[in-house]
């Protein structure tokens, strides 16, 4: 994300006279994500895992349940962690090293949508208060960049989630043991799905793909929860909207969410 | 039995191994070039277990200016492993153990590629193991080295890596993770096929003089084998008719 | 009398081309006696020369090139474009605005800023320095309108044709105008939809299929056809 290339100004002005007609560059509407492929259970070896295409952006996430020490003040919760990571070969621009502020960002806003929503019950996660409990960790890979990381992570990490399986523990001198097959479903509350909206203009889009993303004023991330209900915003870029746009992106982001929900439903049908 | 754990049967009365192969059999292999659209070229293998991508960017300018070489291009390379591709979750930032790896394999590509051409720059090498089971860095290699032919970096030979090695005493091609783990040793080998020229070698265990002999002609069987397999990626993606559509 | 190993032969990096002492031109190495293949493509052995005529690769500047570049950022008293190579092309201020200027960044900017297309000429190329290049002809400068599309700089040749006979003949039946960089960088202009859709699919089917034989009949056929 860091130093995409410099967008060419033959499809800057393409992109801005098609939007004047109310088309788009790769002839989608305004409202309309690119094609979403999930393929679940690519890392055997992992909890859970998926593969996902969202239009040319491909992402890879892996889970690992594991025994961890709870948080100090939350004793009675699980641990969930959620990261995201732009591997170098996805991108020229991609950087080896650190992560750059805009990667961190990356992995807060998916982390946060889906934890705020409270997709996974964290109480059935505690092995013994304040002393052991179970942790998930949802790790994502960026393998292409062709834009909009941000719901193609999420809907990335909530697929893997959704199919993953949680080994049991149980406690042996204070030393938490596995428990060879045993494994149960992880506890699902509710399916978080991410939409991210760019503004070009007065023209509101979603799902901008990577030339798109090159032309914004600004952006906004809005996750909803199954029940329609909005648990997490990012708004981000360097410049504003008005409140009448705000709306209508909360609006599109419960439309659109409500279809990808559909599609990730699919496609974690029957678990790994 | 000289294993280093006990209650694994590596090898049956039959002379078949855990993972019901012979002695003398590699996994799986599966390569294809061309994967990702960013990268100038690029390869996904699957080795057994092993599922890894290899992407080639360059030859490009040099970040640190001062690495670049004025007589020539410079190869970098990244072996690096995600945090679910193994047991227990890997951290991100990487390990002695990716560094020393993305070292050996840096050196074992080197060989083959001609970037003389290209002073001042620099080709990019990124493996990222999604996938660990035993062998990673033979096939991070394999997919390597069909990643750079991809890119159309000039090179005088692919390189093509298959470990061999000795479990339950007998000597195996294609040391699995189980054999790693409780076998003898462990020799990964990088071959230049055309050229006869071996490019990786290391060794973890214990061999006799002709152990290691006889252990180095049976990996280079192996890297046959997987040859074959790099080149029939490359010509499925170059040389088929076009008449699919 | 039998034909020495004229027959072109798919061939990819280490594969055996012949022993024969031929003058080596691209894309081979001699190892020992052997003549090898350094590229993924077609060899290519004629009565006193060798050589691979490849399929991927990257665009490595000559003297005298045409290339699409864009341009990336200005520094000092000179513009740095991408022109899909590993080096970059240096266009001085001078080349724009005369030979003893030394124009100001934002009247640089005007002239040529972050972004813009331009079809330039390499001046100067060698392993010391950024290669230089010109826009300083008729024919040359900033290209404002068309679509920029992407091909292996490798597949350029097949593009154009014997004597320019396949980029003419696209023109032709599609009354594009298309004008191709060295580099693998090309602008097609259009004021028909469909001849646009068409000339970006024959130049589309030259990157995809230059290897066959029978690329020439293959493209006539498809711009004869009505549909994309």
């Amino acid at each position: 994300m860091a130093n995409l290339s410099i967008i060419d100004k033959l499809k800057r002005s393409k992109i801005l006279d098609l939007l004047q007609e109310g088309k788009r560059i790769d002839d989608r509407a305004l409202d309309e994500p690119r094609p979403l492929v999930i393929d679940i259970g690519v890392i055997p070896h992992a909890n859970g895992s998926a593969r996902v295409r969202l239009g040319d952006t491909e992402i890879v996430s892996g889970i690992k349940v594991q025994p961890d020490r709870p948080f100090p003040d939350m004793g009675d919760k699980g641990i969930f962690m959620c990261t995201a990571e732009i591997l170098p070969l996805a991108h020229p621009s991609a950087e080896t090293g650190p992560p750059q502020p805009d990667v961190i960002e990356l992995a807060r806003v998916v982390d946060r949508g889906i934890r705020e929503s409270g997709m996974i019950d964290l109480s059935q996660f505690v092995l013994e208060k304040d002393k052991s409990v179970i942790g998930l960790f949802a790790d994502s890979v960026v393998t292409d960049h062709d834009g909009n990381l941000f719901d193609a992570c999420s809907y990335a990490s909530v697929a893997a989630i959704i199919t993953s399986k949680i080994p049991k523990w149980e406690m042996k001198d204070d030393i938490p043991v596995l428990i060879e097959n045993q494994e149960s479903d992880a506890p699902i509350t509710t399916i978080p799905i991410s939409v991210t909206m760019g503004r070009i203009g007065e023209f509101i889009i979603v799902d901008p793909n990577i030339d798109e993303w090159g032309c914004l004023d600004a952006r906004i991330t809005i996750t909803t929860n199954s029940d329609g209900n909005i648990v997490a915003l990012q708004k981000g870029g360097s410049d504003g909207f008005t409140f009448e746009q705000l709306v209508k992106c909360s609006e599109l982001s419960i439309a659109v969410g409500k279809k990808i929900r559909e599609t990730v439903k699919q496609a974690t049908e029957g678990g790994q | 039995m000289g294993g280093r754990e006990a209650n694994v049967v590596l090898l049956d009365e039959n002379g078949i191994r855990s993972d019901g192969r012979k002695v003398n059999e590699t996994r799986k292999v599966t390569i294809k070039a061309g994967v990702l659209k960013n990268a100038s070229g690029s390869a996904y293998i699957e080795f057994g277990g092993n599922k890894i991508l290899a992407g080639v960017f360059g030859p490009r300018d040099v970040h640190p200016k001062h690495m670049s070489n004025p007589d020539t291009g410079i190869l970098r390379v990244r072996y690096h492993m995600e945090p679910f591709s193994v047991g227990e979750r890997k951290k991100p930032a990487p390990s002695r153990r990716e560094i020393e790896i993305s070292k050996v394999i840096k050196e074992a590509l080197e060989p083959a590629v001609m970037l003389e051409k290209f002073p001042r720059t620099a080709v990019d090498v990124f493996l990222e193991v999604l996938q660990a089971d035993g062998g990673t860095r033979c096939a991070a290699l394999d997919a390597a080295s069909v990643a750079l032919a991809d890119a159309g970096i000039p090179m005088r030979d692919l390189v093509c890596a298959c470990a061999s090695g000795k479990a339950a005493d007998a000597l195996i091609l294609d040391v699995n993770n189980e054999e790693d783990q409780a076998g003898q040793a462990d020799m990964p080998i990088g071959y230049m096929p055309n050229l006869g020229k071996i490019t990786l070698l290391q060794l973890d265990g214990v061999l006799t003089a002709d152990e290691y002999k006889k252990c180095i002609e049976l990996g280079l069987e192996g890297c046959k084998q997987v040859y074959e397999i790099q080149k029939n990626a490359l010509r499925e993606k170059y040389f088929s008719s076009g008449d699919k559509d | 009398m039998k034909k020495f190993e004229s027959k072109k032969r798919y061939v990819l990096p280490g594969d055996f081309i012949t022993t024969a002492p031929l003058r080596l031109q691209g894309n081979v190495v001699l190892e020992g006696k052997r003549v090898i293949a350094t590229s993924i493509g077609l060899s290519d052995v004629s009565a006193d020369s060798v050589r691979v005529i490849p399929l991927t690769g990257v665009y490595l500047p000559k003297i005298d090139d045409l290339v699409i570049g864009t341009i990336q950022y200005i520094f000092g008293n000179s513009w740095f474009a991408d022109i899909n190579s590993c080096y970059q092309g240096m266009l001085l201020g001078q080349d724009v605005f005369g030979r003893g200027s030394y124009p100001t960044t934002s009247e640089m900017k005007e002239r040529l800023d972050n972004g813009d297309i331009i079809y330039a000429k390499i001046a100067n190329s060698d392993r010391q320095r950024e290669p230089l290049i010109s826009i300083a002809d008729q024919s040359l400068g900033k290209i404002d309108s068309g679509e920029l599309v992407k091909i292996s700089p490798t597949k350029i040749p097949r593009l154009i044709g014997k004597h320019g006979s396949m980029i003419q003949s696209i023109e032709a039946s599609t009354n594009a105008t298309i004008t191709v960089g060295q580099n693998g960088l090309i602008v097609v202009s259009c004021d028909e939809t469909n001849g646009l859709l068409k000339a970006l699919a024959a130049i589309r089917m030259v990157d995809e299929q230059a290897h066959l034989v029978n690329l020439t009949d293959k493209v006539k056929k498809m711009l004869e056809s009505d549909g994309v």
